[in-house]
């Protein structure tokens, strides 16, 4: 018996160590390093000479502005893409799923294209479309008859947003509809005839037999999308030029970036930087263990 | 089959002795500056494969990158202790920061022979008169008016002399459905080096205001400076530059210039080479601006103008000394007379550094111009050529919330005070 505890044992160590190992070095490592580096005032360009400040980069962040209002727009992100791209996501690939437009196949395809193209190239295109005199603007000059009139949403912080979250669910929602769409076509058919038979119309079917029969995948896609949507950085920069734009639609990984990068002003701003990207892990933890709370408030679950 | 084995093992004795008797190639690991698509880009690949042609023995192991994406990575490379041997690199607050920090900045001084290189067109980089980089040409005007004279004049205007000129010829530009002056207010570094950078010099009468600002001697809040921002209020209000610039990018700023559809545009000197429409270009003038309303006369036609960016061994580079003279010796090649005369034709530097130069008689008109508005402007400080970081990023911004009538001058002026005083 002893002897078969040891084999177990030694086959148990075989089998995790070598993931564990890896696990270690590739993710917990860098997040320990991350963690240690501010608490410092390190800079790697001095020497690798540091002392230890305490919490004083996190300070430093809750009384700059600039980190509320990136935060502020992050979580506008976060909200365009649960409360935007899923839904849409879900409801579009419910009208594919029920056969409710024809053509399917051509909507499918239209919808998922964004996702064949590089997050540099659809930023480029949406910040050529929104520039002056461009596509937005003369459309505007036509319904409006001025010839002066101009999309100029993204000149203020107040309204930055708005034309931004509009790209953001351009782009992803084509994801979240096929994600949707591949779970919809594993469900029994059975219980959708069964439903109609009871005198279920659609959108009682919709809301009370495939809403419920998806909430696990509605969870996952929850969290994917808040992960995603807090270390969102690529599509924001390409679509907005260095200055006034870029500063006003600042999310925390921008200004993440700007600050270790870009701020030689600032002589601990690698250790600001890493506090900065340390906050961003915990909002995104924070936020999808609300959200698994939630749908287990909800009763959150495939049921079958 | 023996002799086969024979020859095989003879054929491997001589591969080996080719290979160690081969003496190793000197490698420069290089961050180069362009991209495939520009004059910069292409000059330097084809520079290099000429290079190696005729120096076998030295590799120049270069990483090829433009605009933002080269910054990014000089950061990202100097903070993996990953230091390139040679780079594009420049002396200022914008270019030569990282380097500085970094302590990568090596000093070319000792190494330059003074018969190739005209050392008084070389101004000191280092506190005591080091020289960081080999700058590719002198000084680099940031602060140039371009003109389109023919459209000026079937306006029925001539060059303008005063700022009032130009406020004349709104009426005319508008009812054509032109701009009069185009910038690429969308890039927020436009407005400082290429706009800011000049009126402040011009309203304050000082060349130095801006370093003396960055020292604490001046102030941001200076009632000079709020003037001076104030003034960016003043031309969208004339309609000299339409609100709607800030929503302009470079190449559109370019492209409007060179498709006929603004009177002028403010850019760089390096943006001379650039203007496709060979129309325009030839009827381009490139000028200081006009007479400001309140300037002082001791900066009275002046321009803006850096130390020009270049390339420059860096102290990693130079602890091998194999290396640094593998790398010394590409830099005069790179900045050989053929090259710099290229250079000048593409409208990349205002005039050579080196000594002996003849200017060809046959350079383009832009770039003959160039070369005659440094000879002829006094030079004045360049803003982002001292000022960096949150300060400058947040004047820049604020430049382009006045333009867009989002702020006023006075708070503008506070925010960067706060800043860089904090």
């Amino acid at each position: 018996m002893k002897k078969k505890d040891n084999q177990a044992l030694a086959a148990y160590l075989g089998l995790v160590i070598p993931g564990l190992a890896v696990y270690l070095v590739i993710v917990a490592y860098p997040i320990l390093y991350s963690l240690w580096l501010s608490l410092t005032d390190f800079n790697p360009n001095r020497g690798g000479s540091w002392s230890f400040v305490g919490l004083l980069q996190y300070r430093t962040m809750l009384r700059d502005p600039a980190f509320w209002h990136a935060l502020k727009n992050n979580l506008v992100v976060v909200a365009v893409s649960v409360f935007g791209q899923i839904p849409i996501g879900f409801a579009l690939a419910y009208i594919l799923f029920r056969k409710l437009v024809r053509a399917g196949i051509f909507y499918q395809s239209m919808v998922f294209f964004p996702n064949f193209l590089s997050t540099i190239v659809i930023g480029t295109l949406w910040k050529r479309l929104f520039q002056a005199d461009g596509p937005v603007a003369r459309l505007l000059q036509l319904l409006s008859g001025n010839p002066n009139a101009q999309f100029d949403l993204m000149l203020r912080a107040e309204t930055v947003m708005y034309p931004i979250g509009f790209a953001l669910i351009w782009m992803y929602t084509g994801l979240y509809m096929v994600v949707f769409l591949a779970n919809m076509q594993k469900l029994d058919l059975n219980l959708i005839e069964a439903a109609k038979i009871d005198g279920a119309n659609e959108p009682q079917i919709f809301f009370r037999l495939i809403v419920p029969l998806l909430s696990g995948t509605v969870l996952v896609s929850t969290t994917l999308a808040i992960a995603g949507s807090l270390r969102g950085f690529d599509l924001i920069f390409a679509m907005t030029t260095q200055g006034l734009v870029r500063m006003n639609a600042e999310v925390l990984p921008i200004f993440m970036y700007r600050t270790a990068f870009q701020d030689y002003s600032n002589p601990m701003r690698f250790a600001y930087g890493s506090a900065i990207s340390n906050v961003i892990v915990f909002i995104s933890m924070a936020l999808i263990l609300l959200s698994n709370y939630v749908g287990r408030k909800l009763r959150a679950g495939e049921e079958h | 089959m023996k002799k086969a084995a024979l020859l095989l093992a003879g054929l491997l004795l001589l591969s080996a002795a080719v290979v160690l008797t081969a003496a190793p190639k000197v490698v420069v690991k290089t961050m180069a500056y362009g991209d495939n698509s520009n004059p910069e880009g292409v000059n330097w690949l084809r520079i290099v494969a000429a290079f190696e042609k005729a120096n076998p023995d030295i590799d120049i192991d270069f990483e090829l990158l433009y605009d933002e994406a080269y910054h990014q990575k000089v950061v990202a490379r100097l903070a993996a202790g990953d230091a390139p041997h040679l780079a594009y690199m420049g002396a200022d607050a914008r270019w030569g920061a990282p380097w500085k920090e970094a302590s990568q900045q090596f000093d070319h001084k000792p190494f330059m022979d003074s018969k190739y290189y005209d050392l008084k067109l070389i101004p000191p980089m280092g506190p005591k008169g080091e020289i960081w980089e080999i700058p590719l040409g002198t000084s680099n005007i940031t602060t140039v008016l371009y003109m389109n004279q023919k459209l000026v004049k079937s306006l029925g205007f001539t060059a303008p002399k005063t700022y009032q000129d130009i406020v004349a010829m709104v009426p005319a530009a508008k009812a054509k459905g032109l701009d009069v002056i185009s910038i690429d207010g969308a890039d927020g570094w436009a407005w400082g080096s290429c706009l800011m950078s000049s009126i402040i010099a011009r309203m304050s009468g000082d060349p130095n205001w801006v370093s003396k600002a960055v020292a604490g001697k001046n102030k941001f809040t200076d009632k000079v400076f709020v003037d001076s921002l104030d003034f960016i209020a003043r031309m969208i209000k004339d309609g000299v530059i339409a609100s709607k610039s800030v929503m302009v990018d470079y190449g559109a700023n370019l492209s409007n210039f060179s498709n006929e559809k603004a009177l002028f545009m403010i850019q760089g000197q390096w943006i001379a080479g650039s203007i496709e429409n060979p129309e325009v270009a030839d009827n381009t003038v490139m000028m200081a601006w006009p007479k400001l309303p309140g300037e002082k006369a001791a900066t009275a036609g002046s321009v803006a103008a850096a130390i020009s960016v270049g390339y420059g061994v860096t102290k990693a580079g130079a602890a091998d000394p194999k290396v640094r003279d593998a790398a010394l010796k590409f830099l005069q090649y790179f900045y050989s007379h053929e090259e710099t005369t290229q250079r000048l034709r593409d409208g990349a530097i205002v005039a050579p550094v080196l000594k002996n130069f003849v200017v060809p008689d046959d350079l383009p008109g832009l770039v003959k111009q160039k070369v005659g508005l440094a000879q002829k402007a006094k030079n004045t400080e360049v803003i982002d050529a001292f000022l960096s970081g949150a300060p400058n990023d947040t004047l820049n911004a604020g430049m382009q919330k006045i333009a867009s009538g989002q702020a006023t001058a006075q708070q503008v002026a506070a925010e960067v005070e706060a800043l860089m005083r904090r």
